[in-house]
């Protein structure tokens, strides 16, 4: 075939570019780490990268919501720690007024050791996060839960759970209203506490204060008790809902393992292959340059002196 | 017999010297653009019979002639207006591929952010920080949003400059082409010789206006080149041309569109999809497939997230406990209305349903009695006898006067919904996070705000916001990868057809060294000749004396 001179050159000079540009995206490649440099060279996978961004980042924040609810029942389960504690001593004091030796004085004793720990109850009940959000009082977070009255306390709050997203298909409840904690099943235990402080500082003189005296501490006990058990039952729910929070961790933290490895698979570079590529484009683009010098300098023209 | 050997060696003389002319005069155009090798076409002269049988007469110029082949020429014309047609497309979709590329700059990261904030608010919904970021996250996307609908309006607006300066080198070649048409015809007729740089030049030109647009020529008797582009608009007849005009289109002052004057003098646009091939065929093409469809999907995007995320927010309470308000502001479809339209009829159109958009235009037009909507993605066309109607959640009413028959408008929904996003609240204690009023802690309807995130709210309810941002990605990903495959090819033919017609028509030195021997040894040759009938004259001379 014919070829012209100007095509040799043409043709020469366009091979060389080709290799040129493709050593070029190999080392934007290497400098970057990045596979894809742009959505064309993988349409399908950077969409797909967009996705598992997203699933990745929401993952993530659902890892930085459970920290919260962490923070949150932690608080709420050494508050209901307290409380529980408080309640045993004053069990504990009631224990003691069936000591058929006392006297009333000494009775008066108890009554204001009660005063004082319904002070501490009430203080718990109103216990505030670090936010000065109260933990008691339901979404009214900025209202005090409770307010002494002569016959006991009064809840202030409403009946909202706060509830977070801690998992995509699971919302948990952060808060437990102080109304089902201290004034739950028809049973008030500020009540019960300013009865009794009422009836330990009642003089016993006749046989039937007595028996309103004996009566009066059982059904306080068992009233206690129940308070008791309330505290209990929700600490336990805060227990096994921190639990779930624990493996919900796990869960989570396999998941991010998984979208990374999934997105690196998309996006990263494998830095062995390309840098062969490199070396291997480095030759061919060498190659070309010194054939391409060797056959413009064939000329008929060199020969004619 | 001493003169005719004299005048044999003169003719031979001369030969060699146009050969060694013309092959001086290849040597020169070896890398002249266009240039067609030329060759001496010799013939031996008319022998004279002596009686004893014809005596030759030497040798005959009969032209010199270039090397030329129209059919390989159009081959490489149709491969250089495809290759330019792709490379233009390309060169205008990189753009958007390139700002797409960037995973930590697109809109995604920004509406992740945005949504981790509305997470955040609903662990904490009374804290003023969470609400101010939430405000804040909010406006950076808006931000993000918003430079990314610019920078395509930019791009719409580098496209309206080209499109005036490529028909402005449109007219100028076919002004050229005229012109050569003319000299050719007078070179011709003058001379009956092929006037053979000239073709050159006038070939070359339509090769070059080949890069800016697909002309097809049809070569007349008279030797003139008839062009002849887009549907079969003639460009050049002769030595007149009918030159293109770029005007503002008459439905969307935003851009330009390519037309010509009838011959009533009337204006005609031609319409993106009219012309094909070379620079002005590629970047109407863009524009038309590609750009066209990415506002809108950005824009449907803006949409779909401030409609529902505002009809959630307004289905709360805010720290104050009054029902929320608007979050989002968002922009409404864009109406563009023919300029030449003759009845008072304005129309209006509302977006009623954001799962049901699409990524199209639409064109409304009106023949006197039906009014008829197509969806220009797919040309689907559908005719109602009155109006309003919905057409892929968005309803268009008449919002006043009266059509009159051929009226038409353009309608596109979503094209300024990424241009008018932005955040409505300033206030962090305006954001309704409760369900019901008066509960500070009550963080009900942020959890709601939030699962926005991943529900599918958009293209009837198949994808995520971020899905149908993921499906733009990918679209621009794709059709980019196609240009690059499909401009390589064309690449690759447009060489190929260029090797084919070079291996003709190009000039090769080492054959042009070998000519110029070959005429040299001729010129030689010829010489001695002439000494020899020289010396046998004086032969002759010797004689008498």
């Amino acid at each position: 075939m014919r070829i012209s001179t100007l095509q040799l050159f043409d043709t020469g000079a366009a091979r060389i570019g080709d290799v040129q540009s493709a050593l070029a995206k190999t080392q934007q490649q290497i400098a970057t780490g990045r596979k894809m440099l742009s959505p064309s060279d993988d349409p399908v996978a950077a969409s797909r990268a967009l996705e598992v961004a997203q699933t990745q980042s929401i993952n993530q924040q659902y890892a930085a919501n459970r920290v919260q609810v962490k923070n949150s029942l932690g608080q709420v389960d050494g508050t209901l720690a307290s409380v529980s504690d408080t309640l045993l001593g004053i069990r504990d004091a009631l224990v003691s007024v069936g000591n058929p030796g006392l006297t009333d004085n000494e009775r008066g004793f108890i009554a204001t050791e009660l005063s004082s720990r319904f002070q501490a109850l009430l203080g718990l009940a109103n216990t505030r996060d670090a936010q000065g959000n109260y933990l008691f009082s339901g979404f009214q977070s900025n209202t005090v839960p409770f307010v002494e009255t002569p016959a006991g306390a009064t809840y202030q709050g409403d009946s909202g759970q706060q509830l977070v997203q801690v998992d995509s298909t699971r919302r948990m409840a952060v808060s437990d209203t102080g109304q089902n904690i201290f004034q739950g099943g028809g049973q008030d235990v500020f009540q019960t506490i300013k009865d009794m402080v009422t009836l330990l500082q009642t003089p016993v003189v006749t046989p039937a204060n007595r028996a309103a005296l004996s009566a009066g501490t059982a059904t306080g006990l068992a009233d206690i008790d129940k308070a008791i058990n309330a505290v209990l039952t929700t600490r336990a729910s805060v227990g096994t809902r921190m639990q779930e929070i624990d493996s919900l961790d796990d869960a989570g933290a396999t998941r991010d393992v998984q979208y990374k490895a999934i997105l690196s698979e998309i996006q990263d570079l494998d830095y062995t292959e390309a840098l062969t590529r490199q070396s291997r484009q480095q030759l061919t683009l060498e190659a070309a340059q010194q054939s391409f010098v060797k056959m413009a300098s064939l000329s008929l023209f060199n020969f004619l002196r | 017999m001493a003169t005719n050997i004299l005048s044999i060696g003169q003719s031979a003389l001369t030969a060699a010297q146009v050969g060694i002319n013309t092959t001086g005069h290849n040597i020169a155009n070896a890398s002249t653009p266009g240039y067609n090798r030329q060759v001496v076409i010799q013939g031996a002269a008319l022998a004279q019979n002596f009686g004893f049988g014809f005596l030759g007469q030497g040798t005959e110029i009969s032209t010199v002639q270039r090397v030329y082949s129209e059919h390989l020429a159009t081959q490489v014309q149709t491969a250089q207006s495809g290759k330019s047609g792709l490379e233009s497309y390309y060169a205008q979709i990189r753009q958007i591929n390139d700002m797409l590329a960037d995973p930590t700059a697109g809109v995604s990261p920004a509406l992740q952010g945005f949504f981790a904030s509305v997470q955040n608010l609903s662990n904490n919904p009374a804290s003023v920080p969470a609400r101010q970021s939430v405000i804040s996250t909010a406006d950076a996307l808006a931000a993000r949003v918003q430079g990314m609908d610019s920078r395509l309006a930019e791009i719409e607006q580098g496209i309206n400059s080209q499109v005036v300066s490529s028909v402005a080198v449109i007219n100028t070649y076919a002004q050229q082409i005229a012109t050569l048409n003319d000299a050719i015809g007078k070179a011709l007729r003058s001379t009956g010789q092929p006037p053979n740089d000239l073709l050159d030049q006038r070939d070359q030109l339509v090769l070059e206006l080949n890069k800016e647009v697909k002309a097809t020529v049809v070569k007349q008797g008279d030797g003139d080149y008839n062009v002849f582009v887009g549907n079969g608009q003639p460009l050049v007849v002769g030595a007149r041309t009918s030159p293109l005009v770029a005007v503002a289109s008459p439905t969307n002052s935003q851009r330009v569109e390519v037309g010509y004057l009838a011959s009533n003098g009337s204006l005609v646009i031609v319409g993106d999809n009219g012309f094909v091939g070379g620079k002005l065929g590629g970047l109407l093409q863009f524009r038309s497939e590609t750009l066209t469809a990415t506002q809108n999907a950005l824009g449907r995007v803006a949409i779909g997230l401030a409609t529902t995320f505002n009809t959630q927010h307004q289905a709360g309470f805010d720290l104050a406990g009054a029902a929320g308000g608007a979050f989002f502001n968002q922009g409404g479809p864009f109406i563009g209305a023919n300029s030449g339209n003759t009845g008072t009829a304005t129309l209006g159109a509302s977006i009623t349903n954001v799962g049901a958009l699409t990524t199209s235009d639409y064109h409304l037009s009106y023949d006197g009695s039906n009014y008829t909507v197509t969806r220009l993605s797919d040309n689907t066309a559908s005719t109602y006898a009155s109006l309003p109607q919905t057409v892929d959640g968005v309803q268009i009413s008449l919002a006043s006067g009266i059509p009159a028959a051929g009226d038409y408008f353009l309608i596109r929904p979503t094209a300024k919904g990424a241009t008018g996003f932005s955040v409505a609240l300033t206030d962090p204690a305006d954001i309704a996070a409760a369900s019901a009023p008066g509960a500070v802690g009550n963080n009900t309807n942020a959890l709601a705000l939030a699962a926005l995130q991943t529900a599918n709210t958009l293209a009837g309810g198949s994808v995520t916001y971020q899905g149908a941002y993921g499906q733009m990605v990918s679209q621009v990903g794709n059709k980019t990868r196609e240009l690059e495959v499909t401009s390589a090819a064309a690449t690759n033919l447009l060489e190929q057809s260029t090797v084919a017609m070079q291996s003709e028509s190009g000039v090769n030195l080492d054959e042009e060294a070998t000519n110029l021997l070959r005429y040299q040894q001729a010129y030689q040759a010829a010489a001695k000749l002439m000494q020899i009938a020289q010396d046998m004259f004086n032969a002759l001379l010797t004689i008498g004396r």
